[in-house]
């Protein structure tokens, strides 16, 4: 059974993100940029479908996403 | 109360102490030399050596928190540690909040009570050394000579790393033992798994050690005689600002704000800045209990325990925006939404200042800082400058409708801990 903590999460590092903004072009609606190009995740991000999410994690240029429970 | 400042290099040689209520961890430390060893052991006795079980027991009892801020309890932290033979005891003693001078001051004044605390945890758990991390040159050659006095000298280790704001993190702190810049890293992997050299490492506060040296001498029920149910016990208050006396003052969790500016002989103040500059303010209610439950049910956030009292001859809107420059300078720039986002917003300060009628403005560009880094930083600024905001209406108002309201930043909010500790004359000019 799983709880909501266990469901697989979208982090950012933060200290990696340089705001390319692939994540945000790929996940319309669920990521949205802020004045300087950072990534804003919004509550639509738990609709999104797992496999868009992931694809938005691999392209990332500066690896700074990592989608999973931890 | 007169600090001893030595301002050329920014080191603090002693911290003016007082009390509310009798003193525990400050008890004798204005009239005897405690950093002599002999002299500690004549005032607080011989040190207690509790096994792991006991220690556990006992900070579960009195519910012991860390005192750096975050206030996480001691035992959940030891529990935590996933191989404690391998681990180190490092206490920190950073502070880099510049309106605390507890840890500086315990330190300086009573430092065997910090190491005992420390040698207790280490022995309880088993690991081998236990680290001091200082910022201070003052404060580690202090703890150098009373290191030496001790039987078990040869457990302790000072390490001075570089003096900024966000070392008083744990992790950044960590880092920067590791020989690494001292900034947080961008994972944030528990330091009870992996900390000093990838090493489980146990990590606290100066003060949360001092605590528990005073609570394996004498036991939770006595321990607990003092201070609120849910927060037994003392805590370190550093009080400044508007006040005759600035200093170090030990009083029971939940004495009350009143009492507190009684003894510091607070001036006429128009807020009080509780927690530091990742703290919250507050309107000037003598009836705050200043306990974490007390200042977090009037909105606010105990952390490290700063009190700042802003007089009614200060422009509180211009030392605010002083800070939030101040703030957005500390950080690291390493997280995008903090490297930017903190200079927007302290300029959006700056402009209400000048008379701008645009808060949202603020709170707009706060929304996009919050939660959007790496350590609690970005999240502690916005606080500061949000809680600072709803507080100063009246400010706002005067300077909206008249440009200012008259009066000077008289720096009542100090940035370093010798101006902290060394305030204006109350009304005076600076």
């Amino acid at each position: 059974m799983s709880t909501v903590t266990d469901r697989p999460q979208l982090r950012i590092d933060w200290t990696r993100c340089d705001g390319h903004g692939l994540c945000a072009a790929l996940l319309p609606g669920a990521i949205t940029r802020d004045d300087w190009g950072y990534p804003v995740v919004g509550p639509a991000i738990a609709a999104a479908a797992p496999n868009d999410v992931r694809r938005a994690v691999s392209v990332c240029p500066a690896l700074a996403l990592r989608f999973g429970a931890r | 109360m007169t600090a001893v400042l030595d301002r050329a290099s920014r080191s603090v040689a002693s911290v003016p102490l007082g009390w509310v209520g009798s003193p525990r961890l400050l008890a004798g430390a204005t009239t005897e030399d405690l950093t002599d060893y002999r002299a500690h052991l004549d005032r607080h006795g011989e040190p207690k050596w509790p096994d792991r079980a006991k220690l556990l027991s006992d900070l579960d009892a009195v519910g012991l928190a860390g005192r750096g801020g975050a206030g996480f309890p001691l035992a959940a932290k030891i529990r935590a540690l996933r191989n404690s033979r391998r681990a180190t005891v490092v206490v920190n003693g950073c502070e880099g909040e510049p309106a605390s001078a507890k840890d500086t001051a315990l330190l300086l004044h009573t430092p065997h009570l910090v190491l005992d605390g420390a040698a207790a945890v280490a022995a309880a758990i088993g690991a081998r050394s236990v680290l001091v991390a200082v910022t201070d040159p003052a404060v580690q050659s202090g703890l150098q000579v009373a290191i030496t006095g001790r039987p078990d000298a040869g457990r302790y280790q000072v390490r001075l790393v570089p003096d900024r704001f966000v070392i008083g993190e744990a992790r950044a702190l960590v880092e920067a033992l590791d020989g690494r810049a001292g900034v947080p890293p961008g994972r944030r992997i528990p330091l009870t798994e992996a900390g000093l050299s990838g090493a489980p490492t146990l990590l606290s506060n100066a003060e949360t050690f001092a605590q528990l040296a005073v609570l394996a001498r004498r036991g939770s029920a006595w321990y607990s005689a003092v201070g609120t149910t849910t927060e037994p016990g003392t805590a370190l208050l550093t009080v400044s600002g508007s006040v005759a006396n600035a200093g170090v003052v030990e009083a029971a969790y939940g004495t009350s704000l009143a009492e507190v500016a009684r003894l510091a002989g607070a001036g006429p103040a128009q807020a009080v800045l509780v927690g530091g500059f990742h703290g919250g303010w507050l309107p000037v209610d003598s009836s705050l209990p200043l306990s974490r439950a007390g200042v977090a049910a009037a909105g606010g956030s105990f952390g490290a325990g700063t009190v700042v009292f802003v007089g009614t001859d200060t422009c509180a809107l211009a030392e605010l925006s002083r800070i939030a420059h101040w703030l957005a300078e500390q950080s690291t720039r390493r997280c995008g939404p903090c490297a930017f986002g903190l200079p927007a917003l302290a300029d959006d300060v700056r402009a209400l200042v000048a008379g701008s009628a645009d808060v949202g403005l603020a709170q707009r560009h706060a929304s996009l800082v919050s939660g959007r880094g790496a350590c609690a930083h970005p999240d502690g600024a916005v606080r500061f400058v949000l809680s600072g905001l709803r507080q100063l209406t009246e400010e706002l108002q005067s300077h909206r409708r008249h440009g200012g309201c008259g009066r000077p930043d008289r720096h009542q909010l100090a940035t370093s801990r010798a101006a902290a500790l060394n305030p204006a004359p109350i009304g005076g000019w600076r």
